[in-house]
């Protein structure tokens, strides 16, 4: 081992500094987030909904997680529709915009739904002028 | 007859005192009562409010200033369910004659961990995120008030009447911004165990991190359970209130991919929007409904 200190000082160094590098790599995490967790994704199925009414309503609309899924002017007294919906275990949240005639008295609105197991649940929504509620259907 | 009531008139008038604005004294040791005793009370009624809004009620002990306060008070509201500690020096210590009131004592309670022995089970004190129970307590106080101050029920009877129709709508406005959040993703991820009554009443699971709001560093199998549950649940935000291990918080967000969903008011009312009982309710509300949209 001939040659300056100095030089061979240097040959360490830069042969520590090569090392650096992997063993960095090795011991330390990646500061990258990981993917963000996806919910288990719950496939659309059809759900039947029957809307009935003891007064005729002016218009009635029906949202699903803030999407319009089922609107309809001057409706008739039974209304049904089959909608595809996500339906998971732990149940849906329908809301319902009805507008009753106007100076009409109190009305009600009876909303069956039958999930995709064809299990029926019952909600009644009652209201007069502008009904905006969420029901949830287990 | 007449001596007899007079003798009792006399003996209510030197045991609690009297005040020549002819208002009602109100003790509160809760954000939450305070509010709704100013609400509810009106300007028949003058509230001291001993626990200010963001001030953590689990570590607050009152003072000399609090006690002699209590001491003139006619009504004293408490949330109760364990959470003032202090409840039977108070009355010792003030002699109080006010009606001491444990409005939360009311409610059926839901059980968690002791904050300071998670092997103990207690009843959870935080009943004031359900809306339910707010409406509960509307009543419990408008009674406490009327018994104090009978001439003035009328105006309690109200004042009431109008608080609670203010709480319905928040309540109907709550269920609007929930059901954008489809109902299995309703998962919350919080550092501190005080919304179980809020994730009954709006259909939320709560999964606790236990260790993140203490000094403590939780073992890494604890931080690694976490983890799993995060992932497995789906979980897409946690929610930190009180924050005093942020190298572990990191670890879990890192490891899990979960975000930072913002912080609720977990304790009582803050300052700003979050300066009454709406404000309060409509932040955590949208907090998180946009951190987990």
């Amino acid at each position: 081992m001939r040659g300056s200190p100095l030089l061979r000082a240097l040959l360490a160094f830069l042969a520590i500094l090569a090392l650096g590098w992997p063993l960095r790599r090795l011991t330390t995490a990646s500061e990258a987030p990981r993917e963000q967790p996806k919910a288990a994704v719950v496939e659309a199925k059809e759900v039947g909904l029957r809307l009935a009414f003891t007064l005729v309503p002016k218009s009635v609309t029906v949202r699903h997680l803030g999407e319009e899924v089922w609107s309809g002017t001057a409706p008739a007294a039974e209304m049904e529709r089959t909608l595809k919906l996500a339906y998971p275990d732990a149940g849906i949240d329908l809301q319902f915009q009805i507008e009753w005639p106007a100076d009409a008295p109190l009305a009600a609105m009876r909303a069956t739904l039958t999930d995709p197991a064809g299990d029926a649940h019952e909600h009644s929504v009652w209201g007069q002028g502008s009904t905006d509620e969420v029901v949830t259907f287990p | 007859m007449k001596a007899h009531a007079l003798s009792l008139l006399t003996l209510l008038a030197l045991t609690l005192p009297s005040f020549a604005d002819g208002k009602l004294r109100v003790s509160s040791f809760s954000t939450v009562l305070t509010e709704l005793a100013q609400q509810v009370g009106g300007e028949r009624v003058v509230v001291t409010a001993h626990v200010k809004p963001g001030v953590d009620p689990h570590e607050y002990e009152p003072k000399p200033a609090d006690l002699k306060a209590v001491g003139e008070a006619q009504v004293i509201l408490l949330s109760a369910k364990h959470m003032e500690g202090y409840v039977g020096k108070l009355k010792e210590s003030t002699g109080t004659k006010g009606a001491v009131i444990e409005v939360g004592n009311g409610f059926a309670s839901l059980k968690m961990k002791a904050e300071d022995d998670p092997n103990k089970i207690v009843e959870d004190p935080h009943w004031w995120h359900s809306i339910t129970n707010m409406g509960k307590a509307v009543k419990v106080v408008r009674e406490a008030l009327s018994k104090a101050s009978p001439a003035d029920t009328a105006v309690f009877t109200d004042n009431a009447a109008k608080y609670l129709a203010k709480l319905g709508a928040l309540q109907k406005w709550a269920k609007m911004e929930l059901a954008k959040l489809p109902r299995d993703q309703r998962k919350l991820v919080t550092s501190h165990d005080a919304f179980q009554y809020f994730a009954k009443e709006n259909g939320f699971t709560i999964y606790a991190i236990e260790g993140l709001s203490s000094a403590d560093q939780p073992s890494s199998k604890k931080v690694g359970d976490i983890i799993s549950t995060i992932k497995a649940q789906g979980v897409k935000a946690i929610f930190a209130e009180k924050i005093e291990n942020p190298k572990v918080l990191k670890e879990i967000t890192r490891e899990s991919g979960a975000k930072l969903g913002g912080e609720l008011y977990a304790d009582g009312l803050g300052e700003g929007e979050a300066a009454t009982y709406e404000g309060m309710y409509k932040h955590n509300v949208e907090t998180i409904v946009k951190a987990l949209q």
